[in-house]
């Protein structure tokens, strides 16, 4: 016969399934990826302000190390969003590995070679500046836009332009994902207390909950803590380690402490 | 907008109003684009170009592409790197091609070797990049084109050293800087010679801003270039100002092999366009570069 929970385990495992399906669909509310609606109107506004062709943003897919078409907005003779390409071709690439925005324009063969070059991939286009999306100092993606319609070619100024819609796309893709890891952690969490011996796991939760509650001080003590550390953290993976190595040290000095003093 | 706005960053020290007129006098008035280069084909000086790699067989560079390496990320590696020989290099990007094809453009007679550091693993960027400059160093390469740069912090002291160790062992370093507004290195140091984009186009015209870090303006604004694919297209950028200066490197160190890297920017300074020389003759300003003519 199983063991009786106590009242207030009771509701919590009641409520678990609850709250995990409620934090599942915040995040999907929250976050513009079901439809990349952000992104979208940034491309497309982007596309429309330069009186371009066509553009685009492409994201790196950490796990196949391939760049993917997210968004695209105007001319293409097929549908580009979801293609995948590997992270050495192109200018998306060099762009992508270089860090460094580039324009080139008026692309065309050299006349003593008479290769198909390019037909296979539809739309060829004779102007393109690319610019990486850039979440600190790592590259996420890059945003590229095509044929200029009124110009033979992108300028220096519509580098520093098309930059500041990377920026507005590049945060919008951080905070998505930044989003999506908040979820994933707090629902992989949950779910491994659900999963677990039914009565240790959720008295400690409740502990932590009540403790939390109980303890306004302990809360705002922890928030304070949390908020320094994101701010060292955003300062560089120098400044995140050694701050990391200073507090785990000082830890190790308190158990040190304590057990000298036991 | 102002006009600023369409350059590259850093090159505002290169438009019209801003270039400050320089005066060289006593025996570095002697230095001239005639005595530097005149008649030099860069023939016999090796140079390197860091970049996607350079494509050997575009018609641009009449075979002056003699081998080459690609510097490829392996976390199973000593030092996390790899490096292959590749005597038929080729350019997944077009960029470094470009690079290529402006320095044989000046100096016809080179040997460009494709050292190749982009590739899939975009952790590794730095680390290969680094490999692939030392491999420049310790391969007696007299000129290395760097168009690219990393901005960040931790790699500072590591591409530090090997500026230095580059500048011991008697090899220019032509650095592009940034694009963006940012450190970027090693372009930030004083041993190598970090360039900047002017809207010029004449290949032999470049400046020198007495206010560094960037210390020379050279063509890079919508510049004709070779590309992949047996291509050529128009491009804008530094890092096509920085082979404007490679290819002028090489001239100089064909015809004065015993050059050091502080006497290559010496004679830089003193034939840059906006030095005006004060000599016995009394002859003012270096109007006419192409092909070294003295004023």
């Amino acid at each position: 016969m199983p063991k009786k929970k106590n009242p207030p385990e009771e509701k919590i495992s009641e409520q678990l399934p609850r709250l995990l399906a409620a934090i599942e669909a915040s995040g999907w509310a929250v976050n513009p990826r079901p439809k990349n609606a952000l992104l979208q109107s940034i491309v497309e506004a982007a596309g429309r302000i330069f009186g371009a062709a066509a553009a685009s943003i492409l994201l790196v897919n950490e796990q196949e190390r391939l760049l993917e078409f997210k968004v695209a907005y105007g001319a293409s003779d097929h549908d580009l969003v979801g293609t995948k390409f590997p992270l050495d071709k192109g200018i998306a690439g060099y762009v992508l590995m270089t860090g460094q925005p580039m324009a080139i324009s008026n692309v065309r063969q050299d006349p003593r070679f008479n290769q198909d070059f390019a037909r296979s991939t539809g739309y060829i286009p004779t102007s393109i500046m690319a610019t990486p999306l850039l979440a600190g100092e790592h590259v996420i993606g890059v945003m590229e836009v095509l044929d200029k319609i009124d110009a033979a070619s992108f300028g220096m100024q519509d580098m520093a332009l098309l930059g500041l819609f990377a920026n507005q796309a590049a945060l919008a893709i951080e905070q998505s994902q930044q989003m999506d890891q908040i979820r994933e952690t707090l629902v992989l969490g949950l779910k491994r207390l659900v999963s677990a011996d039914p009565s240790q796991p959720l008295a400690e939760l409740l502990a932590v909950l009540q403790k939390g509650l109980d303890d306004q001080q302990v809360v705002s003590d922890l928030l304070a803590l949390a908020d320094a550390f994101n701010e060292i953290s955003a300062l560089g993976e120098l400044e995140r380690k050694a701050c990391l190595q200073i507090l785990k040290t000082f830890a190790e000095y308190r158990r040190s402490a304590r057990r000298l003093h036991a | 907008m102002t006009e600023n706005a369409n350059l590259p960053a850093w090159s505002e020290q290169f438009i019209e109003q801003a270039i400050q007129q320089l005066t060289a006098s006593g025996p570095i008035a002697d230095l001239t684009p005639q005595w530097a280069w005149g008649g030099s084909t860069g023939k016999g000086v090796r140079v390197a170009v860091v970049d996607s790699g350079v494509e050997h067989d575009h018609p641009a560079l009449d075979d002056c592409v003699c081998g080459g390496v690609v510097v490829e990320y392996d976390e199973a590696a000593e030092n996390n790197v790899r490096i292959e020989p590749d005597e038929r290099p080729s350019d997944f990007a077009g960029h470094g091609t470009a690079c290529a094809g402006i320095i044989h453009s000046i100096a016809p007679q080179a040997e460009i070797y494709s050292v190749r550091v982009l590739g899939k693993d975009l952790h590794g960027r730095a680390i290969q990049f680094a490999a692939g400059l030392e491999w420049a160093t310790e391969h007696a390469m007299q000129v290395v084109n760097l168009s690219l740069s990393t901005s960040k912090e931790e790699y500072f002291g590591l591409f530090h050293d090997l500026a230095d160790q580059a500048y011991f062992k008697n090899v220019n370093l032509v650095s592009a800087v940034n694009n963006n507004p940012a450190p970027s290195y090693p372009s930030m140091y004083s041993s190598v010679i970090s360039v900047a984009a002017h809207a010029g186009h004449d290949p032999f015209v470049y400046y020198y801003n007495p206010s560094p870090p960037v210390e020379f303006g050279a063509p890079g604004i919508d510049v004709e270039v070779a590309w992949n694919n047996k291509q050529y297209v128009t491009s804008t950028g530094n890092s096509l100002a920085a082979p404007h200066i490679a290819g002028i490197v090489a001239l100089i160190r064909a015809k004065h092999p015993g050059l050091t890297p502080f006497q290559v920017k010496t004679v830089l300074l003193s034939c840059a366009a906006n030095m005006h020389r004060e000599r016995k003759s009394n002859t003012k300003g270096t109007k006419d570069h192409k092909a070294g003519k003295d004023p």
